[in-house]
Parts: C-alpha cells; structure tokens; sequence
C-alpha cells in the first residue's frame, strides 16, 4: 500500500504535484494568483473524492482533470485582463540570455489558440501522451495529434525555432 | 513510413519516437535532421513554459486543507469527537504551559467555552481562513510601526534564522486592531498578533481547529500578544524567544 491512510495519501499528492499543476493552472489562467485559487479549489475538490482514486498511478492525470474542470468552472467565463509585465515576473529565471528565448517562446506559446494551446501545455508540463490527452479534454486521438502539430507548426515560425535549430546543428 | 507519417508523428508527440520512426529516419536524412531540431525545440517550450512557483504553495495547500476539515462538516457524531479533541488538548496544554505573569493562574479552554468572538478563538479562524492569501502578498506592512508596536509592549523579535513572512494589520474583536505578523523560524511557523492599546486580563489558551491560541498580556503589562502555532512545542518555544 503506497499511502496510510486518507490524510498521509493526500498530503503525498500535494508535495507531488502541487507544482506542475500550478504550472499547468498558470497557463491556463495565465494569472498567478488565479492559478494558485484553481490548484487550492481543485485539491479541495480532490480531498473530497479522494476515495475515488482506486489507482495510485493515474493520480496525476486525474488530479489535472480536476485543475482543468475548476479552471473552466471558476474562471473561463469571466477572464481578466492579463498584465504582461506581471506575467515576465513569473518567468523561470533561467539566466543570461535564454531569459530572451524564452520571453520569445513565451510570447509564442501566448498567441497559439486555445485549443491547441491546452494539449501542448498537458504534454510539455504534464509529459503525458497523445491518447492520454485525448482522455483528460474529451476528444478523439486524432485531434490531439492534429492540435499538437499545428501548434508545433505554428511555433516553429518564431525566432526561438532558429536559436533551436542553431543548438543542436553544433 | 514515408516522411509524411514520420512528420504528422513527431510533430504531435517529439518523445515518442517508434521502432518505425527510428528505421526511417536512417533512411532519409531531412527527417533526421527534423527530428534533431526538435529536441531542441521541445527544450524551448519546456523553458518558455516553466512557470514560477510560488514558494511554500504545498505548505499553504495543507494549511487551507487543514481549515476547510470543519468538524460541523463532518456531522454531529464526528464534531463531539473533535470537541472532546479539542479538550484533551486544552487540558494537555494546561499541564505543559507555563505563560502565566507570577501569581497568575491561565484559563486554558475550548473554542466553544469562550465563544467566537473572542479575540484568540477570532484569531485562529482568522489566520486559518485568511494567512494563506496574505502570504502571497509576503512582506507588506511597515516595519517601523511593527518596531514601534514591540518597544510599546516590551516585546523582542527573535533576530537569528527567522523570517518575517508576512507584516500587516489585522482586526481584533470586539472592534480593535493588531499588528499581525507569520514568523517563520527553523522550528516551526507563528502567527503573532501584537495589541498595543488593550491589555487582557489574564492568560487563556485555547484549542480549535487543529490550531493552539495563545492571548496573554505581555510581561510588561502595556498591551497583549495573541500567538498562533500548530503545535504546542512551537508555540512554547516562540512564546520563550519573544517575551
């Protein structure tokens, strides 16, 4: 048995997890106070029917499902005005000048659709795979795929790409 | 696989890279040197999409967790088990406590003797439902006012490996006001309520919420202290280093 009990199993789940899901709330809200509300709400919500989780593995996937719906239930409608200079303090300091590629990506990532958007980030942040995508947002195999080429596709037209390509042709 | 199929592949997932994509890309050097790029690539996003964490957000997670297990949530059954709790911790603590001025005898008692508005039951319903938010805020107060607050009352701030989290104002019943400042130390995390214009009684001690409430005057009898930990160890040791 990986946890005690109900307490010890969700505290395990917070240390988890409790950071990429903030990473995933981030971009979805794309606020940051709004991104720690949604992971507070959510494992509120997960504390409730933690007795649900039968599978220690799929805790992951289950508890994004759970930040994506308190996402859509608490802030989808009623969006705020995003203010970049605040978004630029919430980069990862990653130092020198992959601060810049990264503002670049950023602001890349930024103007991708929504829906195209969304399974990059689950993929990128969550390392999960096509069909378990397909499984969190409720479509099809397939379309996570074509989502996830054309927003490579799309990423791929900012200078970022070239720094990218520069990398790794040495 | 024609480049095609290794191309609509890897664009929509860059990590998973089949026995197929593997034998193709051997074979046609365009679709290799995509594929290289694109580890690179998938370097970017990852940074560009790597979000800041907020610091202690587990911490704060638990701590909210901790408020929202209401023993009225859980029914009349559960909330006289958490009451008798509640008790067992007072009279622990009265054994264990030693805040008292000389002469003084401390009153340690339930939540639901002194009632909720009284200024150390308040206190712990309001750092339980409002500390995690004014975390967020870190360090908002005005330092002098705090230093002007502790001279007033003859309280001294522990100076070596502690951290002020959190400096504000905060409202105490029935209709004052206190300095309200989260100390972090390597021990464990307080939240001081210092009360310069009123000064109590008597010392009480109180359990609720899985949280211990200390309201004390302070030794110098100009104001009064309201401490908050989650033990009683740290609220010992922070109630020693202050007075």
């Amino acid at each position: 048995m990986l946890f005690d009990n109900k307490q010890s199993k969700f505290e395990n789940l917070v240390r988890a997890y409790s950071a990429e899901l903030y990473r995933y709330a981030f971009w979805l809200s794309r606020d940051r106070f709004q991104a720690e509300d949604i992971v507070q709400e959510a494992f509120a919500r997960a504390w409730k029917s933690l007795s649900s989780l039968r599978d220690p593995n799929a805790a992951k996937s289950w508890l994004y499902t759970i930040v994506r719906r308190e996402h859509a239930r608490q802030y989808e409608r009623k969006r705020v005005e995003i203010d970049s200079s605040q978004e630029l303090d919430d980069l990862a300091d990653t130092g020198g000048e992959n601060i810049y590629d990264a503002m670049e990506m950023r602001e890349a990532l930024e103007s991708l659709p929504e829906n195209y958007r969304e399974p990059l980030m689950l993929q990128v942040l969550g390392g999960f795979n096509c069909r378990e995508i397909a499984d969190m947002i409720d479509t099809s195999t397939g379309a996570v795929m074509t989502r996830l080429s054309r927003a490579r596709l799309a990423l791929r037209k900012f200078p970022g790409f070239d720094r990218g390509r520069k990398v790794t042709a040495k | 696989m024609n480049c095609f199929e290794f191309r609509r592949l890897i664009f929509a997932d860059p990590r998973q890279v089949s026995e197929a994509m593997l034998r193709h890309k051997e074979q046609c050097a365009d679709c290799a040197q995509l594929s290289r790029e694109l580890e690179g690539f998938e370097a970017a996003i990852r940074e560009a999409a790597t979000a800041q964490v907020p610091e202690a957000l587990a911490e704060r997670i638990l701590l909210r967790h901790q408020s929202v297990r209401q023993p009225k949530r859980f029914g009349f059954w559960f909330g006289g088990w958490a009451l008798a709790a509640s008790l067992l911790i007072a009279i622990a603590v009265a054994f264990q406590l030693d805040f008292r001025p000389a002469g003084e005898e401390a009153k340690v008692v339930t939540a639901a003797t002194l009632g909720s508005n009284h200024p150390a039951v308040a206190t712990i319903a309001y750092v339980l439902d409002n500390e995690p938010q004014l975390l967020k805020a870190n360090l908002s107060g005005d330092m002098a006012v705090l230093l002007d607050s502790l001279e007033k009352t003859g309280l001294k701030l522990p100076v070596d490996r502690t951290t002020i989290r959190y400096l504000g104002k905060c409202p105490v019943p029935p209709s004052g006001q206190g300095d309200h400042v989260v100390l972090q130390t390597a021990f464990g995390k307080a939240s001081l309520i210092l009360i310069t214009d009123r000064t109590f009684d008597s010392t009480v001690v109180v359990a609720d919420r899985s949280m211990l409430a200390l309201a004390a005057p302070t030794r110098s009898r100009h104001g009064s202290l309201i401490l908050v930990a989650d033990s009683l160890k740290t609220l010992k040791r922070f109630e020693a280093i202050l007075m």
